[in-house]
């Protein structure tokens, strides 16, 4: 495919390289709005056509961004309802998924034909991608309006650096009820720093502890509530770097450990197959700045941005469903994303 | 067809063809009954199925693997039958179906070798157990995709299956170790992961398979080490068993074995629990030990 036809997918990757689009939230309503515009502006005829389209955009981004996989995961999610509405739009009765029942019971080969023309496929699709963004939109809400079920009076809630959705959640709880917030400050980037200003605002009581005192805090802990990166396909987690530590000391005390996730945040993916492309490295300068003089020559200094966190540490998922545990992300999985377009 | 024509069928099938599996052979068994079966009624032919799968069992071959294949045809046989007029109609549309069903089960390997592969990354140590041809392919496979790994495979008492493991690997010029059963512990260090293969996989999400594997994957667990296992679909079966004394004697013990005193001889299999298990390989996907029970529970309900 030629440069010039990627053009708005390079757009997207160069805008979240900058930073223009930092959070996960930003790039998911971006991504949304790319396909958008492909399927209603784009040159395609048939379904066939337009799986061909995004998947070479699904590659272009996995080359080039390997960690990131918002914007794959909910292009892989498009690549469903394109199958789903062909396989209506035709009658067919949907191969759903791959399962024991499906390869004992089904008459034929599956065989694979995207080809056929469907006329009403380009507007059925846009009335679909406008409920998944109202449902993009809504999802931090829909988490935050579960909080009340998972944070009581008078507890001590942790948390690690700074995420919307954390923040939304227990500023919804704060309407009805009084609790504790301690915010782990998540050297080098201080981030938590941040979100104590933002909850102090809605009259938390809130305490800010360096990542250091993570383990000495546990024990007054009643529960962990924090954010993510990405949900591994397994249930472990790709977050923010500290957080294993953190969890590792939840599981010592037998403290819950709760990830809001929103479903974007799925990736089918195991841990295996980018093991050097899991984590990234961001700019030593927070950890030791350029001005520190002649050390600078003689140290090696690392600044890794993620932390795997596996799947037996995790207490719970929340998503805009309700909650999930760990070992459930698979039946998620398989409702979000066809298993043929699980390697592209 | 007759009981021993049966077992010689099943046998001639496991001899000479060298690469098909226990359950495979089992359900290619059951193809012929079905091809020889001349009576004209469905429930004559569940029967008759049921008597060549207990002639199967009387053979030295996996009793679990035996059964969780037959009761997989079986159940192709109940979902099957459908509204035709005559039952030749119906056993036509059978038979074809059936062809179908075993060239979809023979691709499975092919399946769980592409998955399995993708974990063997550069550099990595493999512990294995006894001999598995699923597991031995996807070694190839890693191999083939110019891989460079270690593997370390256990003598595998006792029938010693895991010298010709280790010949078998040899031979394609991966580097392996025998080592003792007995030194599980003291290898499990330096491995990286454990892969084995199954003879069944039971709806806990746990499976059954050589004596050993349990042993292993309690030293894995101990040791941190991921625990994969890599099983067709065709293997999943409908046993929970809850303990080792729990399992059938017919996994445990060969049909010679169970003319003796079964105290005093040494079990064949085990079951090792879910709880041990990291991931299973199947031709369904990388699948979660929980995701097992809701495979079979779609099947079977």
């Amino acid at each position: 495919m030629l440069e010039t036809e990627l053009v708005d997918v390079i757009n997207l990757i160069s805008d979240i390289r900058h930073g223009k689009v930092y959070t996960s939230y930003d790039v998911a309503i971006h991504t949304e709005q790319l396909i958008e515009k492909l399927i209603s502006e784009g040159q395609w005829n048939t379904a066939e056509d337009l799986m061909v389209l995004i998947k070479a955009r699904i590659n272009r981004i996995m080359s080039a961004l390997p960690q990131e996989s918002t914007p794959v995961n909910i292009m892989r999610h498009i690549l469903k309802i394109i199958r789903e509405l062909y396989d209506t739009g035709f009658k067919y009765k949907s191969e759903g998924q791959q399962s024991l029942h499906h390869l004992i019971t089904s008459n034929v080969d599956n065989a694979e034909d995207y080809s056929k023309p469907l006329p009403s496929l380009r507007s059925s699709l846009l009335d679909h991608l406008a409920e998944y963004k109202t449902g993009l939109e809504l999802s931090t809400d829909n988490i935050a309006t579960q909080a009340l079920e998972h944070i009581h009076a008078d507890e001590i809630i942790l948390t690690v650096g700074k995420s919307n959705t954390v923040e939304k959640f227990l500023k919804h709880a704060a309407e009805k009820r009084k609790f504790q917030v301690i915010v782990v400050e998540a050297a080098p980037l201080y981030h938590g720093h941040e979100m104590a200003i933002n909850l102090t605002k809605s009259n938390i009581q809130t305490t800010v502890i360096p990542d250091s005192a993570v383990f000495a805090m546990m024990s007054r802990v009643n529960k962990v509530i924090i954010g993510t990166h990405t949900v591994m396909a397994n249930g472990g987690l790709r977050a923010a770097c500290g957080v294993h530590m953190v969890a590792l000391a939840a599981k010592r005390y037998s403290v819950p450990i709760m990830v809001l996730a929103h479903m974007y945040k799925l990736s089918p993916l195991h841990l295996c197959y980018e093991q050097d492309a899991f984590n990234i490295c961001a700019s030593p300068a927070d950890v030791l700045p350029y001005s520190s003089g002649p050390i600078i020559n003689k140290v090696h200094v690392y600044n890794p941005v993620f932390d795997y966190v596996p799947p037996d540490l995790v207490t719970l998922f929340i998503s805009h469903q309700g909650g999930n545990a760990p070992s459930y992300v698979y039946r998620l999985l398989s409702e979000l994303y066809d298993p043929n377009d699980n390697e592209i | 067809m007759q009981t021993s024509e049966v077992k010689s069928k099943f046998e001639s099938i496991l001899n000479e063809q060298e690469d098909v599996s226990t359950g495979i052979a089992a359900i290619m068994t059951l193809m012929e009954v079905l091809k020889h079966y001349n009576s004209i009624t469905i429930q004559g032919l569940i029967e008759e199925l049921k008597v060549a799968m207990e002639a199967m069992k009387d053979t030295n071959y996996s009793a679990a693997a035996i059964t969780s294949g037959c009761e997989l045809f079986r159940r192709f046989i109940t979902l099957g039958t459908m509204d035709y007029h005559t039952f030749d109609e119906c056993k036509e549309i059978m038979l074809k179906r059936g062809n179908l069903f075993l060239k979809k089960l023979k691709e499975a390997k092919g399946k769980v070798m592409k998955l399995g592969s993708q974990f063997i990354i550069d550099g990595s140590k493999i512990l294995t157990h006894s001999r598995s041809r699923v597991v031995l392919h996807t070694l190839r496979e890693a191999a083939k995709q110019n891989r460079y790994f270690e593997v370390f495979v256990t003598k595998s008492q006792p029938d010693d299956s895991g010298i010709r493991m280790c010949k078998d690997l040899t031979e394609l010029n991966i580097p392996c170790t025998l080592i003792l059963d007995s030194a599980i512990g003291y290898v499990m260090e330096e491995v990286d992961f454990v892969m084995v293969g199954a003879e069944a996989v039971v709806e806990s999400g746990g499976i059954v398979n050589k004596i050993g594997s349990y042993t292993m994957a309690v030293c894995a667990k101990a040791m941190n080490k991921p625990f994969y296992v890599l099983a067709e679909s065709f293997k999943f079966s409908r046993v929970f068993p809850l303990n080792q004394s729990d399992l059938p004697d017919e996994y445990k013990y060969s049909p010679e074995m169970r003319k003796r005193d079964l105290s005093k001889e040494h079990p064949l299999v085990d079951y090792t629990p879910p709880a041990l298990i990291t991931l299973l390989f199947t031709d369904l996907g990388i699948l979660t030990p929980s995701a097992v029970s809701d495979e079979l529970i779609k099947l079977y309900l």
